[in-house]
């Protein structure tokens, strides 16, 4: 017997209890029990007779860097840490929304360097437009961006490279990070990405 | 009679209406049993309702009902209580044997025809500028790769399309890529059908995994052309 | 230990292949098994240990059920106070005592509904943090300050609750009614927040946001104003009152049902339709809340919307409006019955309308329940030409649900004016005049509807959803917004041909309220179901993933005994409940010469009640 036929067995034999008690109970309150019992019955049969789909979780991707071949790999790795672990989406679309609660990244990679997007990831108070503002209507629940790189998110060096280079792919950008940038484990640390501007904050005028 | 006549004469032809006219209305098709049943249930669950609604359309409707079951001194209808008696249970259990017998017959098919996508497709816009060169463009790539199943006016009826089942999506028709996002049609391009969830029945399509063979840019090309060629828009939420 | 535990759960799989499905109907050995929670920890592994399981029953159920258990005593215990206040209020400006009695009688019902509810909630806390030490702690350090803030709403709702209930008899004069009065607001409204708190908990994990650096205090406001805070607060605070009502209309019946004098049988006829009233109204109100909610979650991220409208989860939206529609009939059964009952002679007059309406209602049913995707045979599906019905497919989609349901609130709420106006006589000179005016919006107002239901289909959904759907709504709010005073103008002045005649209602009646109060802890325990399924395999939506071997969500079958498990479960406590509470006046009803023909001393609920029944 399949596991739905057992449990729809279950259902109907709830379902006869019912029956049973309100054919020869007299005491109301064991009556209504019985009507209950009969009303969870049916309820039980019915969620039997629609289609059963349980939901699998997908299978955890643990990324290998020998895999990564061509900038268009790690793109893709960027993607999926930028609608997951990295929680950008929580806040940022690519394109325009109306739930979004901060900028739009559409285009992002194609505005700003490499570089500038790394400092804005890791120090995103470093390089601030004065009077800077949203267009359109204030955001609901605006968010502060907060260091991507430290707790609670904490992405490492190679994943911020990763969404960097998404970033570019989704702006129709080449893209500008290479496979020898990321860090191996075991090797030394390639070269720091040199800050886009000097470690003080620097203001500018805008729009 | 009357109170529980009508009753009768309802249920039947809501079950004749359901099942011998609405298929035969112009651009109908016969319904499947899951529906009728569902509907005739509604319309029993009005007569009663209805019935049961005062004191005396109560009595008139349970009251032959109750005579027959529990009354004395009925005659000949007697026997065609013990016969009722009998039968009914019979005739549950013979639909609880047909029910769980093993049989050839496949069972009920219930597909998502579009599942909510991966996290990572939800909220990508199409990288490729909207220009009629891009659009040329991917609607030669669409003539190259897509339109063989899809068709080459973008209805669904390519010369390969005829092999499957389910067929082909037709672009034309406003319930398909009408009603999605580019970043969903992107998804199934590049996954294909062995990348759906499992309520999209992964083993019953046969869309290719594109993201072997072509490169994203294409894929996002290849959409712009595609809404132009079917001449519909993506959907567009808030 | 490791060892034993294997052992243990060696033997219990030989018992029984079939496990999984019994773990709903074994939940005592689940209680029983308490103890071995210690034994099941995984020890071997390093780090800190994010999981613990509990034999037999999955640790996952465990919390399911106590969740949902706790879940629901909270809705009653926040649903009472409402209820019972407003009931106090009306009698306090039109001075009907029964109203006063009403109030004080289901106030009576808080202090240990109010015990059990924190009893629960305790159990929840103990097996959370023993079961889900990573989530917790996660929670804790984003939340600690309002699990304090928490606390401290506890201690005020206990004392306001006190004062309210023992001070009942004190201060029914004058000034202190007032003072009364205002301690029931203030109840309501430290209830309030006691909901609103944890609403913040737990629509965090649904609806996530970015957390920066900053203060305690300053995170933890950032993660309680998630997007899907509000929307749920509303929701959760109508369906307290619907639950409420219910529940006191299913009280109420199961009394009258048992009831041996017209004295009590007027009382809890009378009893019944004030519940049922008062869980019309909040239904009326709910699936707008309903669909702001569902908006919102729309907005914050697609992928969980679809899941749930149009995903794994979209059959359980057809077994909702399944229910919804059960609960839109009984409570129009009711109404309807009232009127033929109560009102004697009525029935030819009102018969017409009432299979006009009933026809409508069961119409419109049809469209909601009506699935996009069917279930078929390959055989079916082959002439239908996909899972879609080319004709009845149409009315598988989100235009035509919205105004189905729309049109169903309105004739529910017709269906009340109705009742209301049943059995009088209009004498005002604009009588006539009113009424072509409130007939003239009621069938504009359905043409309006429709119309945009029906326009919905050739719109882009952005416009429809915005614009079309809010309409709709706005519609209908006005609708009932303009006949309600209308009606109330109408009647001040008309003349009564006939009295309502109460304690005369078949015992159907009884039974109608009964499947109601089901009927909604049902849907709640199913959208806690879908809530919690909707999440899929993140503990934290897209931020902190369930690897848990539960990361799985249950598909809707295994789902629905535990469901019904929870229902009874909850159904046998507020029974619970409501016997304590009354056993001291049966005593006294016992003792005085009133009520001599009790039998014996058996409270009703109990079910000693007596044999005579016919």
């Amino acid at each position: 017997m399949s596991e739905v036929a057992q449990l729809q067995l279950i259902a109907l034999s709830i379902v006869g209890f019912g029956i049973v008690v309100l054919l020869f109970i007299k005491s109301t309150f064991v009556r209504v029990i019985g009507f209950v019992a009969i009303v969870l019955g049916l309820f039980s049969l019915m969620s039997l007779a629609v289609p059963q789909l349980a939901s699998l979780p997908p299978a955890e991707e643990k990324v290998d860097i020998a895999s990564i071949k061509t900038p268009t790999d790690i793109a893709a790795i960027g993607q999926t840490v930028f609608f997951s672990k990295g929680q950008c989406a929580l806040c940022h679309s690519i394109g325009p929304s109306e739930s979004a609660r901060c900028p739009d990244l559409k285009g992002i990679g194609a505005k700003l360097s490499k570089d500038f997007l790394y400092e804005s990831l890791t120090d995103p108070q470093a390089f601030v437009y004065q009077d800077f503002r949203h267009g359109g209507v204030p955001k609901e629940y605006p968010a502060t961006m907060p260091a991507i790189n430290k707790d609670p998110i904490g992405l490492s060096k190679n994943e911020i490279l990763a969404v960097i280079a998404f970033l570019q792919q989704m702006s129709g950008e080449p893209i500008s990070v290479s496979t020898s940038e990321l860090e191996i484990p075991g090797k030394a640390p390639s070269a720091p990405v040199k800050a886009a501007e000097a470690a003080a904050v620097a203001v500018a005028q805008a729009h | 009679m009357g109170a529980l006549g009508k009753p009768i004469i309802l249920m039947v032809a809501m079950y004749v209406f359901l099942k011998f006219v609405l298929p035969y209305i112009p651009g109908s098709a016969p319904l499947p049993s899951s529906l009728i049943v569902l509907y005739l249930l509604l319309t029993a669950a009005g007569i009663v309702i209805f019935q049961t609604l005062s004191g005396e359309s109560k009595d008139a409707f349970w009251g032959p009902m109750q005579r027959f079951l529990t009354g004395e001194n009925i005659g000949g209808m007697q026997a065609i209580r013990y016969a009722v008696l009998i039968l009914f249970p019979l005739l549950v259990g013979w639909q609880t044997y047909g029910s769980t017998a093993a049989s050839d017959v496949p069972p009920s098919e219930s597909r998502t025809i579009h599942p909510a996508p991966p996290g990572e497709y939800t909220g990508l816009s199409n990288p490729v500028q909207k220009t009629p060169e891009n659009i040329m463009q991917g609607k030669g790539f669409y003539a190259a790769f897509c339109s063989p199943c899809h068709g080459a006016n973008f209805d669904g009826k390519g010369p390969a399309a005829r092999g499957f089942n389910p067929p082909p999506a037709n672009f034309a028709d406003p319930t398909t890529i009408a009603m999605l996002q580019e970043s969903y049609l992107f998804w199934r391009i590049k996954k294909g059908g062995v990348g759906l969830p499992i309520e999209g029945a992964p083993w019953k399509s046969a869309m290719p995994r594109w993201e072997a063979e072509l490169p994203d840019e294409w894929i996002w090309k290849i959409i712009l052309g595609e809404y132009d060629g079917a001449h519909q828009s993506p959907r567009t939420w808030e | 230990m490791q060892q034993g535990v294997g052992t243990i759960e060696r033997a219990l799989r030989a018992v029984g292949g079939h496990g999984g499905w019994l773990a709903g109907l074994l939940l005592i050995a689940g209680w029983l098994a308490l103890p071995s929670i210690g034994l099941a920890a995984e020890g071997a592994t390093t780090g800190p240990t994010e999981y613990r399981d509990i034999p037999y029953i999955g640790s996952r159920n465990l919390i399911w059920i106590v969740a949902q258990l706790h879940l629901l005593l909270a809705g009653f215990v926040l649903g009472v106070p409402i209820f019972a206040w407003l009931c106090e209020v009306v009698a306090w400006r039109g001075g009907e005592k029964r109203y006063d009695k009403l109030a004080k009688e289901f106030t009576k019902l808080l202090t240990s509904a109010y015990s059990t509810t924190a009893l629960f909630g305790g159990i929840l806390l103990f097996l959370l943090v023993a079961f889900y030490p990573k989530l917790m702690n996660y929670l804790t350090d984003i939340f600690f300050p309002s699990f304090l803030l928490y606390c401290l709403l506890f201690l005020l709702e206990t004392a306001t609750l006190y004062l309210y209930w023992y001070g009942w008899d004190a201060m029914q004069e004058g000034n202190k009614k007032t003072l009364h009065i205002f301690l029931g607001f203030l109840l309501n409204f430290f209830a309030l927040f006691i909901m609103i708190v944890p609403n913040a908990w737990a629509t965090f994990q649904s609806s996530p946001v970015v957390i920066s650096d900053g203060t305690a205090i300053e995170r933890a406001w950032a993660a309680t104003w998630n997007p899907t805070w509000w929307p749920i607060n509303i929701h959760r605070l109508i369906a307290n009152v619907v639950l409420g009502g219910y529940i006191c209309g299913a009280y109420a019946g199961i009394r009258y049902l048992s009831s041996r004098n017209t004295e009590e049988r007027e009382h809890y006829d009378w009893m019944g339709y004030v519940g049922n009233f008062i869980g019309v109204f909040g239904l009326l109100a709910l699936p707008f809340a309903g669909y702001w909610l569902m908006r919102e979650i729309y907005q914050y991220n697609q992928q969980m919307g679809i899941t749930l409208m149009g995903g794994f989860l979209s059959w359980l939206f057809i077994i909702q409006a399944m229910l919804i529609g059960v609960l839109f009939l009984g409570s129009n059964y009711y109404f309807w019955l009232g009127i033929t009952y109560r009102i004697p002679g009525s029935e030819s007059k009102y018969r017409k309308p009432m299979l006009w309406m009933l026809v409508s209602l069961l119409l419109c049913l049809a469209v909601w329940m009506t699935p996009h995707s069917l279930v078929a045979s390959i055989e079916e599906a082959q002439k239908m030409g996909g899972a879609h019905h080319p004709l009845l497919g149409v009315l598988g989609v989100m235009s035509a649900k919205m105004t189905v349901s729309n049109l169903m609130i309105l004739i529910t709420f017709m269906s009340f004016v109705m009742y209301w106006r049943a059995g009088k006589q209009d004498t005002a000179g604009w009588a006539t005049f009113g009424k072509a005016v409130m007939g003239s919006v009621l069938v504009l107002a359905s043409i309006a509807v429709i119309v945009l239901g029906v326009w919905g289909y050739f719109v882009p959904a952005i416009v429809r959803i915005n614009y079309f759907s809010t309409s709709q709504v706005l519609i209908v709010i006005f609708v009932i917004l303009t006949i309600t005073p209308l009606t109330a103008l109408l009647l001040k002045s008309a003349k009564t041909t006939t009295e309502m005649v109460w304690g005369s209602m078949p015992p159907r009646a009884g039974y109608a309220l009964v499947l109601n109060a089901v009927m909604v802890i049902l849907l709640m325990t199913l959208m806690g179901y879908a809530r919690s399924s909707s999440r899929v395999h993140w503990h934290v939506y897209g931020v902190m993933r369930d690897s848990s071997p539960y990361a799985y969500s249950p598909a809707l079958g295994s789902a629905s005994l535990i469901m019904a498990f929870c229902t009874f479960s909850f159904c046998m406590i507020v029974a619970f409940i409501f016997w304590v509470a009354t056993m001291g006046d049966k005593a006294k009803a016992g003792h005085g010469a009133a009520k001599g023909e009790l039998p014996h001393g058996i409270p009703a609920m109990a079910g000693g009640s007596p044999d005579e029944r016919r």
